[in-house]
């Protein structure tokens, strides 16, 4: 039976093999090649694409660089979205490598919020948590943390440190014993078929008499569509890094290893593909 | 502290009692309800003033040749030696330009209050960029937003249309309603949480709140919850023609009121 400490670290070392095809109407002074490499699915796509862009400058000329962004087939990837949850929500049964055009041009900012920096990053990270930890706990262990520490689970995060994040992390996953839980989950469930990006409520992991929730409970309240009647085959999957867990599962053991390093359970629903 | 948070019912309680007040004043919020479910949101547009960039073109590229376009958002914190940039807003040739605005208010569960969203976009239709919407705000308000960052506007997404937003952050909206709500309490004054949180956050990205909002608009009534309520005032008939403001105290109470914390079952 794995320790529950190697299902944290499954989740923080998972890697997408992704190629990066220049869109074809950009402007080239010579022939792009492809560029391949592995997307660690708990960081943010702006965080980890430095060596593309160097990759694709060296064909281009300076003039006909803007903003960086990425699509996959058609639809632009945010980049505020962990690059796990991207995968799951929009190429999950696809073949690898996971194909992503890069453009240079047209910023699609209706649609794309700008990343001008990596200090935009790291505010939407720790803006994620604050949120996170104003669910669990009030923002009690947020707020009594220091900048240092604030600073560290950037930093982990930042430089792929598992050791350095959950140094710090770990204060954000307890609760008192009397609880049984945190005081609301953390979780976000996207949808593809919708117009609405996600779904965001407040559900308690434990039941007021006692009764501990599961993936499935979660599902049934705020989004049951996604769980199928007894009668009929499976329409949808429910994904998380990758993986349909049981619904059976406990949300509380759910939210404190399957969260991303934003302490959100990201959850995508997708259609089950048909044979 | 539960006297300054919101739950989601009572926010939409707030809105409709101030769409009503709106709708006499005939200026312009209205509801816009979420396809399929019971959550909206209040939604205006308004044209304002604000500081745009003349060399921007369509895309909000500039059109000069050798204008490095990169600027820092590394917020300066007064209780650090950072690397001390306040936000670099490049002095280039900005002006004074009327600018469309489209304002959204939404509730946050994550922080049980109300959150402002807003668009802003030149009458050519060029949206505006994040650093000209710092420097569109005004002045008074400006250091604020330089020296606390989670008090800051940033671009986010809308949670419920999925587009790019900017969005002033919730999580120091209990500090500035705390005080409020317990003066109106100890007064035994109305208050819709929604006009008078409105009218702290609003002017700061030019939405004015007209004084009659704060006169006319009255509070939802009290639902019935678990802690001991002293009882409401009447609720308020719908109507187009503005309330006189209510003039029944009410009772005194040994306990503070919260709004019913709404926690969903389960």
């Amino acid at each position: 039976m794995a320790d529950d400490k190697d299902v944290l670290r499954d989740v923080w070392f998972g890697r997408i093999p992704t190629c990066f095809t220049l869109y074809q109407d950009e402007i080239t002074e010579r022939e792009a090649e492809p560029f391949y490499l592995l997307l660690p699915r708990m960081s943010y796509l702006t965080l980890v694409t430095d060596k593309v862009k160097k990759h694709f400058l060296k064909v281009m000329k300076a003039e006909d660089i803007e903003e960086m962004w990425f699509d996959f087939e058609g639809t632009s990837l945010k980049w505020h979205y962990p690059i796990g949850l991207l995968f799951d929500l929009h190429a999950s049964n696809t073949a690898l490598p996971w194909s992503i055009t890069v453009h240079f041009k047209n910023f699609p900012k209706c649609d794309l919020l700008h990343c001008p920096s990596n200090s935009v990053i790291e505010a939407h990270f720790m803006s994620s948590i604050k949120e996170a930890d104003a669910l669990k706990h009030k923002s009690q262990v947020i707020n009594d943390m220091q900048k240092k520490d604030h600073k560290q689970l950037w930093m982990g995060l930042q430089n792929d440190k598992f050791d350095q994040f959950w140094a710090m992390n770990r204060k954000l996953m307890e609760y008192p014993t009397e609880e049984g839980g945190f005081r609301y989950i953390p979780f976000r469930i996207y949808l593809t078929m919708s117009d609405r990006p996600f779904i965001q409520k407040l559900f308690r992991p434990i039941s007021p008499d006692g009764h501990t929730h599961t993936l499935g409970d979660l599902l049934k309240e705020v989004y049951p569509v996604a769980i199928p009647n007894d009668d009929e085959s499976k329409r949808y999957q429910v994904v998380i890094h990758g993986i349909e867990p049981l619904l059976e599962t406990p949300l509380q053991w759910l939210s404190e290893h399957l969260s991303h390093p934003d302490n959100f359970l990201h959850i995508s629903v997708i259609p089950a593909p048909s044979d | 502290m539960s006297s300054c948070f919101l739950d989601e019912e009572t926010f939409c309680q707030c809105c409709q009692l101030l769409l009503q007040h709106s709708h006499s004043l005939c200026d312009g919020w209205s509801w816009e309800q979420v396809k399929g479910s019971e959550e909206g949101y209040l939604r205006k547009t308004a044209l304002g003033t604000g500081r745009t960039r003349c060399n921007l073109d369509q895309q909000g590229n500039s059109s000069d040749q050798h204008q490095e376009r990169t600027f820092s958002l590394s917020f300066h914190n007064d209780d650090e030696d950072d690397d001390g940039a306040v936000c670099c807003i490049q002095e280039e040739s900005s002006s004074s330009s009327v600018v469309q605005y489209e304002y959204h208010i939404l509730y946050s569960c994550s922080y049980q209050t109300p959150v402002l969203y807003f668009r802003a976009s030149t009458l050519e239709g060029r949206s505006l960029c994040l650093e000209e919407v710092w420097d569109s705000v005004h002045p008074n308000y400006r250091q604020r937003l330089q020296h606390r960052p989670w008090d800051t506007i940033t671009q986010q997404e809308h949670p419920l249309l999925g587009q790019s937003f900017f969005v002033l952050h919730p999580c120091r909206t209990e500090e500035f309603m705390m005080p409020v709500l317990k003066a109106a309490l100890d007064e035994h004054r109305q208050v819709n949480y929604i006009v008078t949180w409105l009218s702290v956050v609003g002017p700061v990205v030019g939405l004015d709140v007209p004084l009659s909002y704060c006169t006319q608009v009255p509070e939802p009534p009290h639902t019935p919850s678990s802690s001991p309520q002293p009882p409401s005032s009447s609720p308020q008939p719908p109507s187009s023609s503005p309330q006189p403001p209510s003039s029944s105290p009410q009772p005194p109470s040994s306990s503070p009121q919260p709004p019913a914390l709404g926690t969903k079952p389960g």
